[in-house]
């Protein structure tokens, strides 16, 4: 434990932790002290001139966001000095900012504004006409006013400490600063979170402008749909309505703060209220026909008789039950259950990008949580590429080199971004990252691996000494990888075991609930989804399948679809999987249900209803046990989210124990306790390893261009294509000839032959 | 880092092997590549008239910075010119002890005699008229900088010798 030390604070004594901040401690001890550049975890600015307190011996009054408490140190934050020096700070803060608190977006949660109601005066004293300058957009996603701008540079550090990213800075000097970029257009991952961090209402959400007073919007908390990190986010909505989201901290204390990417901050909701939502239920009575639009009676009683008449006809194995890792447990569960319980099939499996099975089956080390990434000692990373598939891992890594000085292996073939912050950058052949597993597995191979992927036997000879001289948290995250290489990487802490090291693994699946799913045990099935799709027709003669089948499944196999006695889907939208559906059941979306989703780090995080479902759409778990019900089997779960938890929690063992109301503040997520697999043994999967990699072609070039920001961020997605804002980000963000007063979406018309190769090339690579 | 416009992709050049190996050398000076920031603008200014978006990119491709970042530090310090400047950069300090002594003065003939306020160039590229602040000269006020020449204790007369003198 840290040395402790007392402090007096308005004459009372505390004893704290030596070393911390001032100001973090008069505010954790009930002393409110205001401030506006100061913001935790973020390198130190001392501008805004706010905090000003007095500590005893010190000349001046001193700023407490950049004092450390010392023992014996005392200190005044209330008398009629520190009072009189904090309303002139703030009057020359408003020396230049327009009053007009009545149209701007922030009012009503701006941090101005309220310590305004605090420490301004009732009058102006200045009468010198104020500094004059436009509102502009800096991209489709950024609004700026720059008059309202207070230079606390909370977003040129976010940005830069953060995202890595240097995108936007203040220009200019003295009183002519500017938050700005190069070009005044901001070309970066468009993350948004110098809005969110703005205490002013300089930089503003572009594409809520004027939509909504804060105090109108009912906030719901809950978890983003997008990526696997599994982001706490507040949605705001008004009445049936989601407008905007949210991560600010007065209304959400997740494990991202105030962190959300791009998809998370403006496309969590667009797609909510959309037109092209499906309405109701509809029936497809002829093959080839049109889809008919029927009422959920019917179209519940359709489904359970043709399934029933196909278990009959052809056995239970000819149906096949496919969840999705997008829907949240109590729906994926609710299908496994479908699918043993009523149906009695084998064939179960999920659309998932690919399965974690093996890992989990010899994880030799508990999942490390984004906490424990930002403070790990050690940080290996193979394959992926988080700052565009899981931005809350690329700012956790980031923020542990930069801020806490942890050492950050990587070991990729593309030179990926975060390269900027490793120690060491393995360089390798495309797809020869599992050789690299495999000679540090193996010290027999290390030579063999190195020519394979391309690289020095030294390099490969450091990454095992750091592993094997690492000391504290070793955070092992990795990419999509083959089964025998999964199985590798989850007993590297075996290999590498030590007292002075903790190991802890840190999974890179692409979707939000794609721990979830495998913890629900749908991607235990007899079948994958791929092998699904070419039983169609023949072994399958019927499909159940809530959510859609991807890109990367039903490319090549849309006949499949076509061959099936019956498909049944449940979605939001119409997609590529419903063209072939005989019945296609409204799905309700996240922000109507609720529900919860397991995060990459094992947390397991509250969906709330924000909204009653919209249309006639139902929640998935619902749709399905009402089909079960159909069938003539009650699940007996009272038409509640929370007893199918309570089921949940009943029958999957990491899970025992859990409740809703444990689950209830997401400041603290609880993860579920996955089992900690033995010793095994692991020469088999060494061997099957080492036989792939003999056939990489040892020849092959390196890849040396680093993929362009947003590459994987702005492809356009069935969620994502709903804000018009995403279709200009896929177009390359260009400039607008006008960056004042209209959204560049109005200016500028996107031409449909780029858009649509655009499409192409993204749906390609989905 | 997003690629550059195209049309800057394309001004952007490398200059003389001479200039390389100096760039090369303040870099090593520095223990963070990025340190070298402010030498190297010195000298793409010099060897460019001024410091535009093609000079900017090259400093963010030379030292691995976004080009925002390369961009903040050059509209800060107002010795690093974003515009052209003619070939005679005229600074003719304003501060306290010029300014008692009658810069403003040589300003107003300056201005008169070239026809260009401060700030504006000659349309013959010729001169560009500045106010600075503090040349550091105060003992011998007024004074002036033309590119990095000093010129001190002057009065209109030898303001016209001075300009006289200069090469065409």
């Amino acid at each position: 434990m840290a040395e402790l030390v007392k402090v007096t604070i308005n004459g009372e004594v505390y004893e704290v932790e030596k070393g911390r901040l001032l100001i973090d401690v008069c505010r954790e001890k009930g002393h409110a002290v205001p401030s506006f550049c100061y913001y935790a975890d973020l390198a130190l600015q001392a501008s805004c001139r706010m905090c000003l307190v007095r500590i005893e011996k010190m000349p001046k009054l001193q700023t407490s966001c950049t004092v450390t408490v010392t023992d014996g140190m005392v200190v005044t934050t209330e008398s009629e000095e520190i009072e009189k020096a904090r309303r002139g700070m703030l009057e020359f803060l408003l020396a230049n900012h327009p009053l007009d608190c009545p149209v701007c977006d922030r009012g009503g949660e701006c941090e101005l504004q309220e310590l305004t109601f605090d420490w301004g005066n009732l009058e102006e004293r200045f009468i010198e006409p104020k500094n004059y300058q436009p509102e502009r957009y800096l991209s489709p996603m950024v609004a700026n006013d720059p008059q309202r701008c207070i230079l606390c540079k909370r977003c040129t550090r976010v940005c830069d400490e953060w995202m890595g990213e240097e995108a936007i800075e203040a220009g200019g000097r003295g009183v002519a600063t500017i938050i700005s970029a190069y070009g005044d257009w901001l070309n970066c991952s468009q993350c948004g979170n110098c809005i969110e961090v703005c205490p002013t209402g300089t930089l503003l959400d572009a594409t809520y402008r004027h939509q909504a007073r804060p105090w109108e919007l009912v906030r719901t908390v809950s978890t983003c749909t997008f990526c696997s990190d599994g982001c706490q986010l507040a949605l705001g909505a008004r009445g049936e309505e989601v407008l905007r989201t949210v991560a600010r901290d007065r209304y959400v204390n997740g494990i991202n703060g105030e962190f959300l990417c791009v998809k998370g901050r403006f496309a969590s909701h667009p797609f909510v209220n959309h037109e092209a939502r499906l309405r109701t239920p509809m029936i497809r009575y002829r093959k080839g026909g049109k889809l008919v639009p029927a009422t959920w009676d019917q179209a519940i009683e359709f489904v359970a008789q043709r399934l029933s008449a196909i278990k009959e006809e052809h056995g239970p194995q000819a149906i096949g039950i496919v969840g999705s890792p997008r829907l949240t447990n109590e729906a994926n569960y609710t299908l496994l259950r479908f699918a043993r319980d009523v149906i009695g099939t084998e064939h179960y499996t999920a659309t998932d990008a690919f399965s974690l099975v093996p890992f989990f089956e010899n994880m030799g080390a508990p999942l490390a949580t984004h906490r424990d990434i930002r403070y790990a000692q050690t940080i290996l990373l193979i394959g992926g590429e988080p700052e565009e598939l899981q931005p809350l891992t690329g700012k956790q890594i980031r923020q542990a080199v930069r801020n806490g000085g942890a050492r950050f292996i990587l070991i990729n073939s593309v030179p990926i971004r975060l390269k900027k912050n490793a120690a060491q950058f393995v360089h390798v052949r495309p797809g020869t990252e599992e050789a690299a597993l495999l000679a540090l597995a193996d010290a027999d191979s290390v030579e063999f691996a190195a020519r394979k992927m391309g690289v020095e036997t030294s390099e490969i000879e450091q990454v095992r000494r750091a592993l094997s001289e690492a000391q504290g948290t070793v955070v092992i995250a990795f990419g999509e990888l083959s089964p025998a290489a999964q199985k590798i990487v989850a007993q590297l802490p075996y290999i590498y075991a030590d007292d002075r090291r903790r190991f802890l693994f840190h999974p890179l699946p692409l979707f939000n609930n794609s721990v979830g799913v495998h913890d629900m045990g749908l991607m235990s099935g007899a079948m994958t989804a791929t092998e699904m799709l070419d039983a169609a027709g023949k072994g399958v003669r019927a499909l159940y399948v809530a959510g859609s089948f991807l890109q990367q499944h039903l490319k090549g196999r849309e006949e499949a679809l076509s061959k099936l006695d019956l498909l049944v889907v449940q979605e939001l939208f119409e997609t590529a999987t419903t063209e072939y559906a005989d019945v296609v059941l409204p799905a309700a979306s996240f922000a109507e249900v609720d529900g919860t989703f397991t995060n990459n780090a094992g947390q397991v995080q509250r969906v709330r209803q924000a909204i009653p479902p919209v249309h006639l759409s139902k929640p998935d778990w619902l749709i399905v046990a009402s089909v079960a019900e159909a069938m003539g089997a009650r699940f007996g779960i009272e038409l509640s989210a929370s007893a199918i938890f309570r089921d949940i929690a009943a029958n999957v063992p990491a899970y025992q124990g859990l409740r809703y109301p444990l689950l209830k503040d997401e400041s603290r997520p609880v993860q579920v306790k996955h089992e900690i697999a033995q010793r095994r043994d692991i020469s088999g999967e060494i061997e099957t390893l080492r036989a792939t990699i003999a056939q990489a072609d040892e020849t092959a070039a390196k890849i040396t261009e680093t993929p362009p920001v947003g590459h994987e961020l702005f492809k356009l997605g069935t969620l994502t294509e709903k804000l018009p804002q995403f279709h200009y980000l896929a177009a390359g963000n260009p400039k607008p000839e006008n960056t004042l007063a209209s959204s560049p979406l109005v200016q500028l018309t996107i031409d449909a032959a780029l858009r649509r190769q655009r499409q192409e090339m993204a749906l390609a690579g989905d | 880092m997003n690629p550059l416009p195209k049309e800057i992709e394309e001004e952007i050049q490398s200059f003389s092997p001479e200039v390389e190996a100096e760039i090369d050398r303040h870099i090593a000076k520095y223990p963070v590549k990025r340190s070298a920031i402010l030498p190297i603008m010195f000298i793409v200014q010099r060897e460019r008239g001024y410091l535009d978006a093609a000079g900017i990119a090259y400093i963010a491709r030379r030292l691995d910075l976004t080009i925002t970042d390369v961009w903040e530090v050059a509209t800060f310090y107002t010795m690093i010119n974003l515009k052209p400047v003619g070939k005679y950069h005229i600074q003719v300090c304003r501060t306290l002890s010029c300014q008692l002594l009658g810069a403003e003065k040589i300003v107003e003939h300056i201005s008169k005699r070239l026809g260009i306020k401060p700030g504006e160039t000659t349309p013959d590229g010729r001169f560009t008229l500045s106010w600075v602040e503090c040349l550091g000269s105060c003992g011998t006020a007024p004074a002036m900088q033309i590119g990095f020449d000093y010129y001190e204790n002057l009065t209109p007369e030898r303001v016209d010798e001075i300009l006289d003198s200069l090469k065409e």
